[in-house]
């Protein structure tokens, strides 16, 4: 077991790691930007280093001043949680020329599943469903309509070069397909210089269902469930659950098994996520794999009683998973809701500044992952999630139960936060329902329930 | 040096099961740290007083009393390892009373097994020289004082 590894992260998710190593008995090193200097995972590590200045370039991303930090502090493993350095396959192989352990997945796996097209070829080959489209780009209209009539309608034609909703139209039928067709290419050209589009099957309607694996690196992987990440705003999880109340036992063994296999055929080492769409007649579709731990991992440990982050470590550290699939067991429903300081009555604008009121939420079924504090100033320079909080109950309906009342527990003051937003929706006839799809949000906002 | 207060403190620490231990004492506090594993850590926190009065606990240099007023600071522009000279045997390229120019190399600061030389951003006198040879610096940690000329 390693005896001292360096947290290459900030804020809540370098508390998570601190706390798993505390409890391992492994001794932490923080480094931080200068004006993260006051930043609770830097006071509560043995050690601290700043590695420059507040922008992530110049200090999150810096792998010479981390490797440098690493150094000096003679450390024995780096952990980079989420987002940062945490894909970055180079990264991942500086640290092996170091003779530093990287906690998490191989510099090939991150590298397979981080090209998207590559990373839906291996899921393919593994035999698990992706979305059906068209091979390559196309090229006429009568190539289109041909494609459409294999996947049936709707379809979605999207740019090649694309992104940001530009250049992707829907179409129900042929007629349409081809004006579509004929308007998105001109709308590419426009936009990425470059009319090329292709075809996918469109999911109406579907629900993002992600399955957590773990692989100990001597080729066994467990799955350990599913996450519902349906609730998402401009492609941003807000709220993330388990169980999905769109899966049964039936299914969730069906999907976790194609998860599994998917990891299995690349040899994934360490915590991932494979991420399927669902769509109404429980089809699901492998759509990209994630290739770290997530922030929306508390979720799955308060259902089946893990510590991913002490999983993770333990693998890094050569342990084999004793573990096995039957030895998992899923109890009770468990919902997270990502607190963000952004203003929920202004388009989400985001709300730096200090907090001087912060009233946390307690109680039974109450979990709250937070670097925040009242006096704690919120930097502009990172992203605007100051907390998790994250309920369990029996059921969903008390899981919802408590996330309402710890929701009106929690008080944030005076900045503006996510918080009346997440009350809304807990108290949303859709969401009770357990019936909603990633449009959940933008209906609900159009509908004037804001 | 206080060993013979360090030596009093561990003594009393194991005695009655400690794992932690902090005393200040004229201005000078010293703080003992038991790790997970009984052991003891390896940092030992000897924070140096203000006030110029107590004994200057982090002089080894053997600095005078540095007027803040009048200073500009050197600070490390990377994470690393601070050498003063190019090599053991060489002399240090800067030492407490020298001169020195914008862009002249006062010292080395080893970054993953790379010697990356620290130029200086003033002109004047080397008033205090604040971290000891092959000492590890972070970013933005003061290296040098220096009166502006």
């Amino acid at each position: 077991m390693f005896s001292k590894i360096l947290i290459a992260n900030r804020g809540e998710v370098a508390l998570r790691i601190i706390r798993a190593c505390k409890e391992l008995g492994i001794r932490t090193v923080a480094v931080y930007s200068q004006p993260d200097i006051n930043s609770l995972h830097v006071k509560f590590a043995d050690e601290a280093i700043c590695i420059g200045s507040a922008a992530s370039a110049n200090s999150y991303l810096n792998i010479p001043s981390i490797i440098s930090a690493a150094e000096i502090t003679d450390v024995e493993a780096i952990h980079p949680g989420y987002g940062f350095l945490a894909e970055d396959a180079h990264f991942a192989e500086i640290c092996e020329s170091c003779k530093i352990k990287f906690i998490g997945p191989t510099p090939e796996n991150i590298r397979r599943m981080g090209d998207k097209m590559a990373a839906k070829d291996s899921a393919k080959k593994a035999g698990v469903p992706t979305i059906p489209g068209s091979k390559t780009v196309v090229k006429t209209k009568e190539e289109a309509i041909k494609i459409a009539k294999e996947m049936k309608y709707p379809v979605i034609i999207k740019a090649a070069a694309g992104g940001g909703g530009k250049g992707m139209r829907v179409c129900h039928n042929d007629v349409r397909l081809i004006g579509a067709f004929l308007t998105a290419q001109r709308e590419a050209e426009a936009a990425f210089g470059n009319p090329d589009v292709y075809i996918e099957k469109y999911i109406e309607r579907p629900r993002h269902i992600e399955i957590q694996i773990l692989g100990d690196g001597h080729g066994h992987i467990v799955h350990l469930g599913e996450r519902d990440c349906t609730i998402q705003r401009r492609h941003q999880k807000l709220i993330e659950e388990s169980p999905s109340p769109m899966l049964d036992a039936k299914l969730r063994k069906k999907m976790g098994e194609a998860a599994v296999k998917c990891a299995k055929s690349i040899g994934y080492v360490n915590a991932g996520t494979i991420e399927f769409l669902l769509d109404e007649d429980k089809s699901f579709y492998f759509m990209e794999m994630n290739t770290r731990i997530q922030v929306e991992h508390p979720v799955t440990e308060m259902v089946t009683g893990m510590d991913l982050v002490k999983e993770q470590i333990r693998i890094a550290a050569g342990e084999k998973m004793a573990l096995k699939q039957d030895d998992i067991k899923f109890n009770g429903s468990a919902i997270e809701c990502r607190i963000n300081a952004e203003d929920p009555d202004n388009d989400f604008m985001p709300c730096p500044g200090k907090i001087l009121t912060f009233n946390t939420p307690g109680g039974r079924g109450v979990r709250l992952d937070t670097h925040a504090y009242a006096g704690y100033e919120i930097s502009p320079y990172y992203d605007s999630m100051i907390a998790k909080l994250i309920v369990h109950g029996k059921n969903r309906a008390e899981a919802i139960g408590i996330c309402r009342r710890a929701l009106d527990e929690f008080v944030i003051e005076p900045i503006k936060t996510t918080i009346s937003f997440h009350r809304k929706v807990m108290s949303n006839p859709a969401f009770l329902r357990g019936r909603f799809s990633t449009d959940f949000i933008e209906r609900l906002f159009e509908k004037g329930e804001s | 040096m206080y060993i013979k207060e360090i030596k009093d403190m561990i003594s009393l620490m194991n005695e009655n099961n400690l794992t932690e231990l902090e005393i200040e004492k004229e201005g000078v506090r010293i703080k003992l740290k038991k790790g997970a594993s009984g052991a003891f850590e390896r940092a030992v926190e000897y924070v140096a007083p203000q006030a110029a009065s107590a004994p200057q606990a982090k002089a080894p240099t053997g600095s005078e009393k540095v007027d803040k007023k009048n200073t500009a600071d050197i600070k490390a522009p990377m994470v690393g390892t601070f050498y003063r000279a190019p090599s053991p045997e060489a002399p240090p390229y800067a030492n407490i009373g020298d001169m020195i120019d914008v862009g002249q190399v006062i010292c080395i600061i080893e970054a993953m097994k790379l010697m990356n030389e620290i130029k200086s951003e003033a002109k004047g006198k080397i008033v205090d020289i604040q971290v000891d040879n092959a000492e590890p610096v972070e970013f933005g940690q003061v290296l040098f004082v220096v009166e502006p000329s």
